[in-house]
């Protein structure tokens, strides 16, 4: 065991987007930062992007499911439903995301009050919103403000990418059918903004190497390292230690370079490990924080389901970002649709190769062998739009990770397991779901549509599950949530969470930008009251 | 494997990729417009993926399944060598799909393929990130919804509703998703 004698102010684990966002924040503050990060520093050679055969590797290599890809930088997790898609490395998943940039509404917060299937949050729109603005900021989000289906905003800092044909044939189609639609807003530059280049549209959107999507190792990190944080790379946090009081005191964790074991200790700990790599750490470190008995407890995904249309006239989704825009129509509860919660139409282009549709993109659709393929891919590729829905799903204590007790990894940590299996409700929503994207393709004068429910064979739910939240929620209550307001531990009172585990719902969004605003959000608290959090001893509702 | 294949696959070490050029010869066939799969050696690729993916020590029982089913095809005339590939796809229906999928990447990939899609009309690169697309801009003044609909729910206005009526702990949906 090697041991430091000094005292850093802050450790942050993990160096994704809260990471980095956190690092950034604390470290302009003065403050002696240090993040430890499992992975390494992706480069842009690293990405596949480049390469001729990119479409084969992001089924291989560039896989961001971590049972498909088994790089040395992630760990297994045993899922008996879900992929798991994550990637460890600085800047975390934004190595290998989508960017798509939609907000919550104010209602996802107060979810309690509606219906009473889900908690409030101890945090309203109106408190996260300036949070929104500034990481929009911090991104260069694209977009268009006016959304009359969304609480005003300001205008987005680089305006809407361009809207093409796909875009246009779906926004027809929602215009026949009379409902909402709006251009997409994506963590993705429209134009040169802080540095980066803008998009070109290569329609390549699971990471980005020329940085016009935000890599938070691109627009984050070098601010953060900039202004004196250290991020020590290859470091495998293996537990969270605590000291007599109650308070964190610092992390044992692995050299993945060295092997050694070595121990970093700090005044204030942050966690940013993700839904997965956070409730584990805890879970490991002797059940730390879990009082309320929450942690790794009511998994979220999002309620999900796709569909992919062709149709006659060119359309040409192969080119663009990845998304095109929103319908959101259906946001909002309806308790006439059978259902409480809503969801959103997040309405992409295509893929952007013929390889990829052939072999079955997006609905497991496959062009034929033999005499009729080429037939097959001349009227489809190029002419196919995709689209998935994405639901607010209920919480479930049985929908979870937890540690498995009879694996452990190359280093000694339990493995960690995950299950998760929609509910009533959310089974209710998807039927719904799935009948409207029907008329969304009707409405688009679709000569085809497939549709793809995430069911196995067995029946079995296998979302590609992105979103891995809830599972160290935040509460009002120490009794029914994990951190409070402040994402301050209820029992480690100088100890943070600060990434997507602590969102108490899901609202109907890809949740990245919830994400990163809380972040920021918590690490000015952490800021403003540090000389305070490095000696209490009790964590007080926010 | 059986003993003859043994046989054949040592004293032939082509025997597997003249094997999987029958395949994907069958699988994407050629014709006036398009290359076949075998034209532009999607056979090689598939052979170095299958190693990667499956391990070396697959091969040999590659060899035997191609083997097993009449390949490399020789003198089998159209028919027979269709009959043959669904009889593969009919024995191993995953591993033949793996198989389909990697031979579909692998085309789709290579210049000459991309050079016909583009000759079709639609516009496509080998490595798009390198360029990208030349697309219009956004434009604000046609483009912009005009439409009006759409509403959000402000906080203070979050109402209860009553779910009682919808017995989501007694009407149990078991027939969701596609197959209703």
């Amino acid at each position: 065991m090697i041991a430091r004698d000094d005292v850093r102010d802050v450790l942050i684990i993990g160096s994704g987007a809260t990471g980095a966002l956190s690092a950034m924040v604390l470290a302009q503050a003065g403050l002696d930062v240090i993040c430890l990060e499992q992975g390494g520093w992706i480069e842009r050679k690293d990405f596949v992007h480049s390469h001729t055969d990119w479409s084969w590797q992001r089924q291989t290599n560039w896989n961001p499911d971590v049972n498909r890809r088994l790089h040395a930088d992630g760990y297994p997790v045993h899922s008996d439903s879900s992929q798991v898609l994550m990637w460890n490395g600085v800047g975390g998943s934004t190595n290998a995301y989508g960017a798509i940039w939609p907000r919550y509404r104010p209602s996802d917060f107060r979810k309690g009050d509606e219906h009473g299937l889900q908690p409030n949050w101890p945090i309203s729109y109106e408190e996260i919103a300036p949070f929104y603005e500034r990481v929009d900021r911090i991104v260069g989000v694209s977009g268009l403000c006016g959304d009359p289906a969304m609480p005003p905003r300001e205008e987005c800092p680089t305006g809407p990418l361009p809207f093409g044909l796909a875009a246009q044939r779906l926004a027809k189609a929602f215009d026949k059918l009379g409902w909402h639609w709006w251009p997409v807003e994506a963590g993705v530059i429209s134009r040169d903004y802080d540095g980066r280049p803008a998009c070109n549209g290569c329609g390549m959107c699971n990471g980005c190497p020329r940085g016009s999507m935000s890599l938070f190792s691109q627009s984050v990190w070098p601010k953060a390292l900039a202004a004196g944080a250290e991020l020590k790379t290859h470091a495998r946090v293996l537990r969270i230690e605590t000291g007599a009081d109650g308070r964190a005191s610092g992390a044992i964790w692995k050299n993945r370079i060295t092997g050694a074991e070595e121990r970093t200790r700090a005044r204030v700990v942050i966690v940013a490990a993700n839904g997965v790599g956070t409730p584990r750490l805890l879970l490991a470190s002797d059940n730390l924080a879990n009082s309320s008995g929450h942690v790794g407890r009511n998994l979220l995904h999002h309620t999900l389901v796709g569909a992919q249309i062709w149709v006659d006239e060119p359309v040409n989704a192969q080119m663009g970002y990845i998304a095109s825009l929103f319908s959101r129509e259906f946001a909002e509860t309806d308790i006439s649709r059978g259902f409480v919660n809503g969801f959103n139409f997040n309405c992409l282009t295509s893929t952007p190769s013929p390889g990829e549709m052939a072999a079955g993109w997006l609905t497991n659709t496959r062009a034929p062998w033999g005499a009729g393929h080429h037939d097959w891919i001349a009227s489809r590729f190029g002419h196919s739009i995709g689209f998935f829905a994405i639901g607010d799903d209920l919480p479930s204590p049985d929908n979870r990770v937890f540690l498995n007790d009879e694996a452990t990894d190359e280093d000694g940590v339990p493995v960690i397991s995950m299950h998760y299996e929609p509910g009533e409700n959310d089974r209710r929503m998807m039927n719904f779901m799935l009948d409207r994207m029907v008329d969304v393709a009707d409405a688009a004068g679709a000569f085809d549509v497939a549709l793809q429910d995430y069911r196995d064979e067995s029946g079995v739910y296998r979302t590609p599950a992105w979103h891995m939240i809830g599972t160290c929620r935040m509460g009002d209550d120490p009794e029914d949530s994990v951190v409070n307001g402040w994402h301050q531990s209820w029992d480690v009172p100088n100890m943070f969470i600060v990434d997507g585990s602590v969102l108490a719902t899901g609202g109907v969004v890809n949740p990245t930008p919830t994400i990163s605003a809380l972040a920021l959000r918590a690490s000015e608290y952490i800021r403003d009251n540090f000389a305070e959090l490095s000696y209490t001893t009790k964590t007080i509702p926010k | 494997m059986n003993k003859t294949s043994n046989i054949v696959a040592h004293h032939r070490p082509n025997l597997l990729v003249e094997a999987l050029a029958d395949l994907v010869g069958e699988l994407i066939p050629g014709n006036e417009e398009w290359p076949s799969g075998r034209d532009v050696g999607v056979q090689y690729s598939l052979q170095l993926r299958f190693i990667e993916e499956k391990g070396d020590a697959s091969l040999p029982a590659l060899t035997a399944a191609l083997v097993a089913i009449g390949a490399p095809f020789g003198n089998l005339d159209g028919a027979a060598r269709l009959e043959a590939v669904q009889n593969l796809e009919a024995s191993e229906p995953k591993l033949f799909g793996w198989r389909r999928d990697a031979a579909y990447f692998a085309y789709y990939a290579t210049p000459g393929v991309i050079e016909v899609i583009n000759g079709r009309g639609t516009p496509l690169h080998a490595r798009p990130h390198l360029n990208g697309y030349d697309l219009p801009p956004f434009d604000r003044a046609t483009q912009t919804p005009t439409h009006g609909r759409g509403h959000w729910i402000p906080t203070e206005a979050v109402a209860r509703v009553d779910v009682s009526t919808l017995e989501l702990g007694r009407r149990i949906t078991t027939a969701w998703g596609m197959k209703r």
